[in-house]
């Protein structure tokens, strides 16, 4: 057992070592949750329709116009009669139609000359209505689910065909083409073609269709999630992200969101194609240049000349018993000190290393000299601070009680600190991020560490001496702190009765 | 007062007063009102002394202790001024000396300069690099309790066992630090950083959420254009104050501090200059370069190695810097655990009958 007082202050510097840890450990989580939470999945948010996958956004469009909806049905009965018509032929042209379909979406993608020429004559014929529901609305939400939703029950087929090679467009865009028949490019009817074209051309179009997305609860929504709503993100205009949840925000600025709605957005997809909200932005921008400024900024010499006049008149004023050198400039001084020694103590173990002619030798010698002097004047200018800091405590007034260190690890020192925006760190891989972080840490728990060893040499070593040589049984004690303070708590010594049996 | 600079006095106080942060922002016509010693003003010129870059949850607090608060920190920075420390601290008088105490900080230490940084906005992934580590235990009231000396041995595994889980966790956030910079690099307007951070990411995500941070951001905005104005208006402010300052009378040597003192400062700063000298010297001669990263910094991801830019340290260096001082503080550690070692052993032999075996060495 030990005394009350020793045994207090190690418990409190242990405790207190604790609670610093359980609080730096408690802000990490909270960044740790917030981080997986942005690399995990975004959801969307809840949306109106029952099928919440179809559904990408609440604030479209509530219902549907009759005459939209008549136009859609028109389109609806135009592709029963190309699926028949498919059917019949089982040549696919579809293999055509996927391209033709495919090509509308992506203005990158390289089309075949087929679906280009076919296109021209159906967007001619293609019914004046297919470009009224194109020009419904003009949403900056840019919904996948027109495609979708038009092929109905009989048209679905397997959504699940893997969008092989080229155009995963295809397959999608059509629901029905399987990969394979992207080979075939024979000549479409021109019904066919034309259906498809005009199941194409809006649903290639970057505009938005809000009118389906109710549509689609009120027809019975097709594709349930399972469908071409796999975004492929070469489909979206480009720099907008497939992403739904954003449509909400508007507010949050320009930010191109598409709906395809089954899927939610990952970081990793999309990461790229993110923008920040506009206000933000202007914000950012103004507040950057600001600081860029002020970093730049410097006074005037006759700004300078009469700032330094008015200290030198206080000054002046000032107590003539005050100590020289202020509490400040004490702790200013001790840290030049600090890093002097370290530099001293470097440039000293570079000095002891082996030497292989006399010169180097010689001239090691010399440094070495140098170096002892430098050391020597550093422990008489700490002589000088700690008789100024004692004098400080002296003549400090009586009612200056106050610490004005409340920052335990922190460095609030004012060394360095520029006046500008927050400087940065460039780190090149992972690995480097990790190793500077792990060594940071090291450092902080060495630091730590070696306080602790001195506090607990200071309480414990004294208690060990007084009691142990009259103890009876003191290989508890004698192990409990040789443990501590010799091997870091890690292993114990071995104390062994030293009788010999007669 | 100089009459062609009359008029912009109370533009350069209005910046002043701009430029500091919001909870401490004391109207303007307190500085007029100061100079007369009237009781309202002390107490707004305490508010704005006493919101250092420490940051003191002091607001809530009598007078007097804001006002013993104040006196600390002006103690701290070596203001002189007798009278000052004189006020009473029920805050009926003296806001003249606050007016100068105040001035006087805002001058010696750059008060408005470190009040920004201090208040910074934080939007980047923060890390702070920093070569000194003060680990201080404030001590509770002593307790009565003896205590066994197994419930140590508890709690030092208890703290290692924290340690190695903060590592842990550290080692994790890293990782997804990575992650969410790799996956954005590209969309961040300032082409020098080029990617987001976690609060920018989440930005995007839940703007909503952010209002606070916006509003924060568009007020340290407005402050830094208030400090820029007063950049340029500071002379007419200090011309001001100089007109403001008590009469001195011309102090004889003989009044002044003891004369050790005098020597004593000049001393040092002799042997600062000195030592200065020898160690760029020897810098230059070593070639080696002394960093001077203090502070927090914004990491950003960058695998292709571009031109160097200002204010900008890299991973590299503050690796090597910290791999010097582990080697270091490890040494140090080791060698106070050996001199413990040699004590216990002395005191082992001490003890009859008994043989102490050390634990081996791995």
């Amino acid at each position: 057992m030990l005394p009350a007082a020793c045994a207090h202050r190690v418990v409190s510097i242990l405790s207190q070592a604790l609670e610093d840890c359980a609080e730096k450990k408690k802000k990490l989580e909270d960044n740790l949750a917030l981080c997986r939470a942005l690399l995990g999945d975004w959801k969307v948010q809840t949306p109106e329709s029952p099928k919440p996958e179809c559904d990408p956004a609440g604030d479209q469009v509530s219902e549907p116009s009759a005459k939209e909806l008549e136009e859609l049905e028109l389109l609806n009965r135009a592709l029963e009669k190309a699926l028949r018509v498919r059917k019949s032929t089982l040549q696919s042209p579809l293999g055509a139609l996927g391209a033709a379909g495919g090509e509308k979406a992506a203005e990158k993608k390289p089309a075949t000359s087929i679906a280009r020429t076919q296109r021209a004559p159906c967007s001619k014929e293609s019914i004046p209505k297919t470009i009224k529901v194109t020009s419904v609305s003009k949403k900056a939400a840019f919904s996948k689910k027109f495609p979708t939703y038009m092929l109905k029950a009989p048209y679905r087929t397997d959504p699940v065909k893997a969008p092989t090679h080229q155009s995963s467009r295809a397959p999608k865009m059509t629901g029905e083409a399987s990969t394979k028949q992207v080979r075939k490019t024979a000549p479409a009817t021109s019904l066919c073609q034309e259906v498809f074209c005009a199941v194409a051309e809006p649903s290639g179009s970057p505009r938005s269709l809000p009118c389906e997305q109710q549509s689609s609860s009120s027809f019975g929504g097709s594709a349930s999630g399972k469908n071409p709503v796999a975004a492929d993100p070469e489909n979206d205009c480009p720099g907008s992200s497939t992403e739904s949840p954003m449509t909400q925000s508007q507010k949050a600025g320009d930010f191109l969101v598409g709906s395809t709605t089954a899927r939610t957005f990952t970081l990793q997809e999309k990461g790229s194609l993110l923008k920040l909200p506009l206000p933000y932005r202007k914000a950012y921008t103004r507040n950057s240049r600001l600081w860029e400024k002020c970093r730049l900024c410097q006074s005037s010499s006759a700004t300078a000349a009469v700032r330094n006049h008015f200290l030198e008149r206080m000054q002046a004023s000032f107590c003539s018993s005050a100590p020289a050198l202020s509490p400040a400039e004490i702790e200013e001084e001790v840290m030049v000190l600090h890093d002097t020694h370290s530099f001293l103590s470097q440039c000293m173990e570079s000095e002891t290393t082996g030497h292989p002619t006399w010169e180097r030798e010689y001239e090691s010698l010399l440094t070495l000299e140098g170096l002892r002097d430098m050391a020597s004047q550093c422990l008489l200018k700490l002589q000088q601070l700690h008789a100024a800091a004692e004098s400080q405590v002296r003549l400090r007034p009586s009612d200056c009680t106050h610490s004005t260190r409340t920052s335990l690890e922190d460095c609030t020192s004012f060394r360095g600190r520029r006046c500008g925006a927050t400087p940065l760190l460039f780190y090149s891989s992972v690995q480097e991020l990790r190793e500077m972080t792990s060594l940071k840490l090291q450092v902080a728990m060495l630091h730590q560490q070696i306080h602790i060893q001195k506090v607990l040499v200071a309480e414990l070593l004294p208690v060990v001496e007084s009691r142990l040589p009259q103890d009876e049984s003191p290989s508890h004690l004698y192990r409990a702190v040789y443990t501590q303070l010799c091997e870091g708590g890690e292993r114990f010594p071995v104390l062994v009765n030293d009788e010999l049996p007669d | 007062m100089r009459s062609g600079r009359a008029g912009t006095l109370p533009a350069a106080i209005g910046a002043l007063c701009r430029a500091l942060p919001l909870e401490s922002r004391p109207a303007p016509e307190t500085f007029r009102l100061a100079k007369f010693d009237r009781p309202q003003a002390v107490r707004v010129g305490g508010a704005v002394v006493h919101r250092m870059p420490h940051p003191s949850p002091l607001s809530g607090l009598a007078v007097c202790t804001q006002i013993r608060f104040v006196k600390s920190v002006l103690w701290y920075h070596g203001y002189g001024r007798p009278e000052f420390y004189q006020l009473p601290s029920d805050g009926s008088v003296g806001s003249r000396e606050l007016l100068l105490a105040f001035s006087w900080l805002l001058n010696r230490i750059n008060l408005l300069e470190q009040l920004l940084i201090a208040n910074r906005v934080k939007i980047g992934d923060e890390t702070s690099v920093c070569t000194v580590s003060r680990f201080f235990c404030l001590f509770s009231p002593l307790s009565q309790f003896e205590v066994d000396v197994r419930y140590l041995q508890w709690l030092n595994g208890r703290l290692r066992f924290q340690w190695r889980n903060l590592h842990v966790d550290h080692q994790e956030q890293c990782k997804l630090f990575h992650k969410i910079h790799s996956y954005t690099v590209g969309c961040h307007i300032d082409h020098t950083i080029g990617h987001f951070s976690v609060t920018e990411v989440d930005l995007v995500r839940q703007p909503h959420s952010y209002k606070q941070l916006l509003q924060l951001l568009e007020s340290e905005t407005s402050r830094l254009e208030a400090f820029l104005e007063w950049k340029q208006l500071e002379p007419v402010y200090w011309h001001w104050m100089v007109m403001n300052q008590p009469n001195i009378k011309d102090v004889k040597s003989e009044e002044r501090e003891l004369p050790d003192e005098r020597e004593f400062c000049a001393a040092v700063r002799t042997i600062t200059e000195a030592v200065e000298l020898k160690l760029s010297d020897l810098k230059y001669h070593c070639a080696h370069k002394k960093n001077g990263m203090h502070g927090p910094y914004r990491l950003v991801f960058k695998d292709k190695r571009s031109e160097p830019a200002i204010n900008v340290v890299h991973a590299t260096e503050v690796i090597s810097e910290l791999r010097m001082q582990e080697a270091k503080l490890g040494r140090q550690l080791k060698r106070l655990q050996e001199e413990c070692r040699h004590k216990l052993d002395q005191i082992a032999e001490g003890l009859a009958g008994v043989i102490c075996i050390p634990p081996t060495k791995r």
